[in-house]
């Protein structure tokens, strides 16, 4: 009840903003006044710097829920995102307009290919890539703008503009409107997130040859494109373009597809089921130069082991290698923050820096680079500045790959285990002998549990399967109880559906799957 | 839920939350109809509160109240706080009136009833809250009680609102299936031991409880989250595999939950914009002519070592020597040290840095082994003073005694060494500081975070 005065008074204070002068702040009640006072501060950059109890640079998914957080813990709170819109790289360029292409495409895919079988004839299907990509903006547009709500809704200052380091207390910031202002805080967040690595010897345009930033605004549907990179990120956008009619290569160096964590037999599986579904993979290969002088680009590759070189042509190229820290511009160096070989800032267990009322969180720290980890971190870092404790427990963070079928997974793989000489026991369950698979005509796919050989506790959850991603919420939870396969096992699943086959896989770790 | 307290309003059914087991949980398939009156507790409004006064009851015996209602106003030592209603209800009896003082969190406060309750005929529910509050001793106690009770089932059935904790036993379906009368008198032992337990026990774990009978699960060591009791603590209790082995096991899960810092090294300041230019720039350090060989010393301490040492013994009856431990935490921290400085990258390792893939391995065993001398707590830079003769360590890991790395000496055997602090040094050989440093570190880690892990 108390929790919905807040909008109620923003959106009332805000509205007087225009049309009275700050004097008539005196007829609020205490807390309009308050907001009134931050909204005043905001819009006049003049007014000397009042101290912050947080300032926070970048507005990704790190910085904004952090904000947020603090907001709710009656902090004073500023937070500085220099990109125009909140919700960094995961918002506006990352997980969301991905996620947003991987569905419609897969839709379209589903239409051309699949529908027939299931008795529904369509007429002409026809792709309208323009309203396609409009789709992506609306859906970016509302969940960015749904951001910028929040911080009203948490008195969150929103400060539009590039942040850099004055001094260890004070940042300054190049506002995108122009001009400069000044924040000072007692404490500082620094969340600026990271940038695809760029390919050494291939310049990016975002036209021919693209990091995941172009590859999610193409304007028209490249005949072949070559994906450098088999990882998450180069997995997602092959599928997009290939469903649309691309002829996708991914060229890969290690031995596998889908980056460190996934489990290896997973990785196998799943490459299988792309190249079934058009994708050509080739794996062991280095890709020495490129050249993208000419109409398309050229590529050469070869052996990683050395081996015979061959060039392979492509319209667009796709360079998804990795991405690595941005801190460019914060200057870091000037308040001496140390950041290690691979750009990480270097923290402590707590994200504090050496200079403790400095924290670091989200892509731009150690740690793997997903926005749900961010988010943990956000909330745990403002936990450790109120409350002195926060948690994240990093063996329970899942990471989903939303290609169809969907790959998800937590905790640890076979590869690690073995690694580590832990004993383990493996038990799994096929899709196929899953009814509500069955029913649903899609059952590539399957769970597979990993458990201790001695207790039975579960170290790790590996799906590969329609809705693997939704799925992996209770292996996480499971994970984060420490709970054995069999206390899985003897939990009801609900009748026809795709999570009976996670019980089943947990039953067969302990002893037998009904179905199979 | 700060933010709840930050506003200093609580609902009574989340303060109902940290109440210890309300006696009206069992057998809710009795009759959602019958209605019960609930006990309600004193909350507790901030975590580390464990008592309040009463201040006033702001609704009376008898009046209804509705979500959002303040109920009653607590004093604790910090500040004044109102209770606020999240649900409409009854309050039906007060047990503790205004200016009760140094009421403990946990105890009951009132009782509570439902919206519609005939207050005349409704029964008082009993108060196993006091116990539980108080001292351990008294807790089983009101565990009897309820047994005595439950042959009323107007009680038993609380079917209303809130987040109740729900005994375990409910979801025990050998106890649901029974008919009442039958499974109230027979096992009193498992069902009071149970409720040692503030959540649910996970099923295989009750599963393994009724059909090894065992009554008592509090006294099973408990190795999960926050103490949460696993199906392995049970199987280690029965002796099905190693005793210690739940533990060893959640040590090491506890390690894979924090972020590994171990490694963290800080790049040599470069230009910026300039992406990494690999750290091993021999010229910027300002650090005048190496010596061949440094000795890099640590403090580490034994303590923790030799409580574990003692563990064993009492519970396995197995003496495991210092040496043994100091041997094995040094093997553990040998495994992939970072590559020694100058080793110069090879082309195809450049490449892999460059394409970012960190999966080529920059590290490779070492071969250190400690000399430990002193009892005295010296700063870790100063070096250590030079051990004197050989011993069983040489015949423990014969490895050990053929690496030049190593910095040949002795455990200052058994009696020798302190529990408390000793210092643990290697010689390290020109642009092998890191190696050695990091060996160190991790031995210190090995032996006085997680001595267990040495055990198996
Ligand atoms: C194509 C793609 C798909 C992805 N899909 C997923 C997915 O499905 N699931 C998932 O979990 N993760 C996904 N990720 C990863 C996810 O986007 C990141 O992990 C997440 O965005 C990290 O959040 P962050 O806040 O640390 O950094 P960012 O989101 O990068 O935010 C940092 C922000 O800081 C701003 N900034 C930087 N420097 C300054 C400065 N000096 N002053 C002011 N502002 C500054 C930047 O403009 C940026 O907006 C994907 C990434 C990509 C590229």
């Amino acid at each position: 009840m108390f929790k919905q005065l807040i909008p109620r008074a923003t959106a009332r204070s805000s509205a007087l903003r225009s049309i009275q002068h700050p004097s008539h702040v005196s007829r609020l009640s205490p807390s309009t006044s308050l907001l009134q006072d931050r909204i005043v501060q905001r819009r006049g950059y003049a007014t000397p710097a009042e101290e912050k109890d947080l300032v926070i640079i970048g507005g990704g998914v790190a910085g904004y829920v952090a904000a947020i957080k603090a907001g709710q813990e009656g902090l004073k709170v500023a937070c500085i995102e220099k990109r125009g819109s909140l919700g960094g790289t995961c918002l506006n360029v990352g997980c969301i307009p991905s996620k947003s292409l991987l569905e419609n495409s897969r839709i379209y895919h589903q239409i051309q290919h699949d529908v027939k079988n299931r008795g529904i004839d369509v007429g002409d299907v026809k792709l309208n890539l323009t309203q396609m990509m409009k789709a992506k903006d609306t859906s970016v547009s509302g969940l960015t703008k749904g951001i910028e709500f929040l911080f009203k809704k948490n008195n969150v200052e929103y400060i539009k503009g590039a942040g850099r380091f004055e001094d260890q207390n004070t940042v300054a910031v190049d506002l995108t409107d122009g001009g400069n202002s000044v924040v000072r805080g007692k404490n500082i967040l620094i969340a600026t997130g990271s940038e695809a690595t760029p390919f050494p010897g291939l310049e990016i345009d975002e036209k021919k040859v693209v990091t995941s930033n172009g590859a999610i605004a193409l304007t028209e549907v490249p005949k072949k494109m070559i994906v450098i990179g088999g990882g998450i990120i180069g997995l997602e956008m092959g599928s997009v373009w290939s469903r649309l009619g691309s002829e996708v290569t991914v060229v890969e160096f290690l031995g596998a597809i889908g980056g460190p964590g996934m489990d290896a037999e997973i990785a196998k599986s799943i490459q299988k089921t792309l190249a079934k579904q058009g994708m050509k993979f080739m794996l062991n290969t280095k890709v020495t130069n490129g050249d993208a002088s000419g109409e398309g680009v050229k590529i050469d590759v070869e052996a990683a082991k050395g081996g015979k070189a061959q060039t392979l042509d492509a319209d667009v190229v796709l360079c998804a290698i990795g991405r690595r820290p941005y801190t460019q511009g914060l200057g870091l160096d000037k308040i001496g923050l140390e950041t290690d070989s691979k750009g990480r800032i270097v923290i402590d267990s707590e994200y504090r820096t050496k200079i403790p009322h400095i924290r670091v969180i989200g892509d731009c720290t150690f740690g793997p680079m997903l926005a749900h980890k961010a988010e943990e971190e956000a909330v745990a870092a403002v936990e450790y500045l109120t409350k002195s404790y926060g948690h994240v427990n990093y063996n329970a963070i899942p990471a989903v790959m939303y290609t169809h079928p969907e790959v998800a997974w937590v905790g640890q793989n076979e590869q690690e285990l073995k690694e580590e000489g832990v004993k383990y026991k493996v038990g799994s369950f096929p899709f196929t002998a899953n009814s509500r698979a069955k029913t649903n005509l899609d059952t590539e796919g399957m769970v597979k549990f990993l458990a201790d050989a001695e207790t039975d506790r579960i170290l790790g959850v590996h799906i590969i399967g329609p809705n693997a991603g939704e799925m992996i919420a209770e292996g996480t939870l499971a994970l984060e109880y420490g709970a054995s396969t069999e206390d899985v096992g003897r939990t009801s699943h609900a009748h026809p559906t795709l999570s009976e086959a996670f019980k089943e896989a947990a039953m067969s770790t302990y002893a037998k799957a009904i179905h199979y | 839920m700060a933010g709840v307290v930050n506003t200093a309003r609580l609902s009574a059914r989340l303060a109902s939350r940290y109440a210890p087991r309300q006696s009206t949980r069992r057998r809710l398939h009795v009759s959602s109809r019958q209605r019960a009156a609930q006990n309600y507790t004193m909350p507790a409004l901030s975590p580390t509160m464990t008592e309040g006064n009463i201040a006033t009851w702001r609704v009376k015996e008898g009046d209804s109240y509705s979500a959002g209602d303040v109920i009653l106003e607590i004093e604790t030592d910090k500040a004044t706080m109102d209770v606020e209603a999240q649900d409409e209800g009854k309050l039906f009896k007060i047990t503790q009136p205004d200016g009760a003082k140094g009421v403990k969190v946990g105890q009951r406060i009132a009782v509570m009833a439902e919206e519609g309750d005939d207050l005349s005929s409704l029964e008082m529910p009993a108060d196993d809250s006091s116990a539980s509050a108080s001292s351990g001793k008294e807790e089983k106690q009101p565990a009897e009680d309820r047994k005595t009770d439950s042959a009323s089932p107007k009680q038993e059935a609380s079917s209303t609102g809130g987040s109740r904790e729900i005994d375990p036993g409910v979801s025990d379906p050998k106890e649901m299936e029974k008919p009442y009368a039958e499974s109230a008198p027979t096992k009193p032992a498992a069902d009071r031991t149970q409720k040692h337990y503030k959540y649910p026990l996970f099923p295989a774990v009750q599963q393994l409880l009724h059909e090894k009978n065992i009554s008592d699960p509090s006294s099973i060591p408990a190795t999960g989250p926050n103490g949460r009791l696993l199906k392995g603590d049970v199987l280690a209790y029965l002796g099905q595999i190693n005793k210690d082995y739940p533990s060893a096991l959640s040590a090491r899960l506890t390690k894979l939950s924090h972020l590994d810092l171990t490694h963290t090294v800080a790049a040599q300041p470069t230009q910026p914009d300039q992406p990494a230019q690999k750290g091993e720039v021999p010229a910027s350090k300002p650090d005048i002519e190496l010596p061949s060989e440094t000795e890099i010393a640590v403090p580490i301490s034994l303590s923790a070592v030799i409580a574990t040492q003692k563990r064993v013994q009492s519970t396995l009856d197995i003496f495991l020597p210092l040496s043994t431990f100091i041997a094995r935490a040094s093997e553990l921290a040998n495994s992939d040290l970072p590559a020694r400085k100058g080793a110069a990258p090879s082309a195809d390792e450049l490449f892999n840095s460059v394409l970012g893939l960190d999966k080529i391995p920059r590290s490779s065993r070492g071969r250190f082994f400690p000399q430990i001398s002193g009892i005295s707590p010296l700063p870790p830079t100063r070096p250590a003073r030079k051990a004197k003769k050989a011993d069983i360590i040489d015949l423990l890991a014969p490895k050990a005694a053929k690496s030049k790395e190593v910095g040949r000496g002795q455990i200052a055997s058994a009696l020798g060494v302190s529990a408390g602090d000793n210092v643990f040094s290697v010689l390290a050989g020109r642009g092998e500081e890191e190696r050695a440093t990091e060996y160190l570190e991790r031995l210190k880690m090995a032996l006085e975070k997680e001595p267990g892990r040495l055990v198996l």
